[in-house]
């Protein structure tokens, strides 16, 4: 016999016998390795030892304690609550967006008929009163974005007023 | 795969509570074991059983009912093993236990009256003393194949290498733990 045969037969041991192959060749298999290890005692010994090891695996008690699993549901609870509640606010702040969106479309058009009309009583030219539309609509932006570029710069430190 | 995986799936997509709360405590033995087999260290384990549920639940849109839920709940539990030990140290599962670190005990059954039951325990011991002594990727091989009785192509799953790798751990994990039996290391 070969080393090639002592090692194809240990390796069917450990495997259980079968390389989960197809059921003809795990047939085949059993069959060749069963021959083999009635004439070789090495492989025999292998076969009886990797039983015993297996068992001993199964056997090595590990089991999680009643507090790791406890502790566990608590803390997976207490996680699915705060996704839930991070689901309830992104589903708030995607409301509002969208009212907020809708209102702004509503209301420029209705202050764009505003300016118009008060350019029209005031007989202003056309750019004129645009160029007011313009400007109160983007101002409130324009200051906003002022104020928080001056947070935590020089000119908020002088101020005092813009301390996160 | 099976009405029991279709079910899993769905609670899972829902971040159902109750379902998660069975989950935990069905698979709460297997699970641990695996993760203290590939940690060695009980403390750590515990950290990365915790951590796995909550993954689990983040993430649970994710297991598709194809497969078994326990193989996806390995894979996951393996990912942050591999994610705690590339924080530790830049490292595969190589990094595990192989720098003389404690082992874990073998608690006490309780039952170790007769002569036979005392024999198995200290062969038992010596198994579990040479699984630390093994490199990790052997010992997730050996610990899913015969304890958790996964099928080659699922350690293949859980361990994402080829179907021919899984089959020289087992071998050679195997081997590897033939001369703990026979109590010569310790």
């Amino acid at each position: 016999m070969n080393t090639d045969a002592h090692e194809r037969a240990r390796r069917l041991i450990a495997l259980g016998g079968a390389e989960e192959g197809s059921g003809a060749d795990e047939v085949a298999s059993n069959a060749w390795l069963a021959e083999h290890l009635e004439a070789c005692a090495g492989c025999r010994g292998f076969a009886d030892n990797a039983a015993e090891t297996i068992r001993g695996l199964r056997a090595v008690p590990m089991v999680a304690g009643l507090g790791l699993v406890s502790m566990t549901q608590m803390r997976v609870r207490r996680r699915a609550l705060e996704l839930q509640r991070q689901r309830e606010r992104l589903w708030l702040v995607a409301v509002s967006c969208t009212t907020v969106t809708l209102c702004a479309l509503v209301s420029t058009v209705a202050l764009w008929r505003g300016f118009e009309w008060l350019g029209a009583r005031a007989q202003l030219a056309s750019a004129v009163w645009q160029v007011g539309f313009l400007v109160f609509c983007v101002l409130p932006a324009v200051v906003a974005g002022m104020l928080l570029l001056a947070k935590d710069t020089h000119l908020a430190d002088h101020a005092g007023s813009y301390q996160g | 795969m099976t009405q029991e995986s279709t079910e899993i799936a769905r609670g899972l997509r829902r971040r159902d509570p109750d379902l998660l709360d069975r989950l935990i405590e069905q698979y709460q033995h297997r699970l641990f074991r695996y993760l203290l087999h590939l940690t060695g260290r009980r403390e750590l384990a515990e950290d990365l059983f915790q951590e796995t549920w909550i993954r689990v639940l983040e993430r649970g849109h994710q297991f598709n009912d194809k497969y078994a839920f326990s193989t996806w709940l390995f894979t996951v539990a393996r990912n942050l093993t591999i994610d705690h030990m590339r924080r530790k140290q830049p490292a595969s599962l190589d990094g595990l236990l192989n720098d003389g670190e404690t082992p874990f005990d073998v608690p006490a059954t309780g039952r170790a009256s007769a002569f036979d039951m005392t024999l198995q325990r200290e062969q038992t011991e010596q198994i579990a003393a040479g699984m630390q002594h093994l490199p990790a990727e052997y010992r997730e091989a050996l610990t899913l194949r015969f304890q958790e009785g996964m099928s080659l192509v699922e350690i293949a799953s859980v361990a994402r290498v080829p179907l021919g790798t899984v089959k020289s751990r087992i071998y050679r994990g195997l081997s590897a733990l033939e001369p703990w039996l026979k109590g010569a290391p310790l």
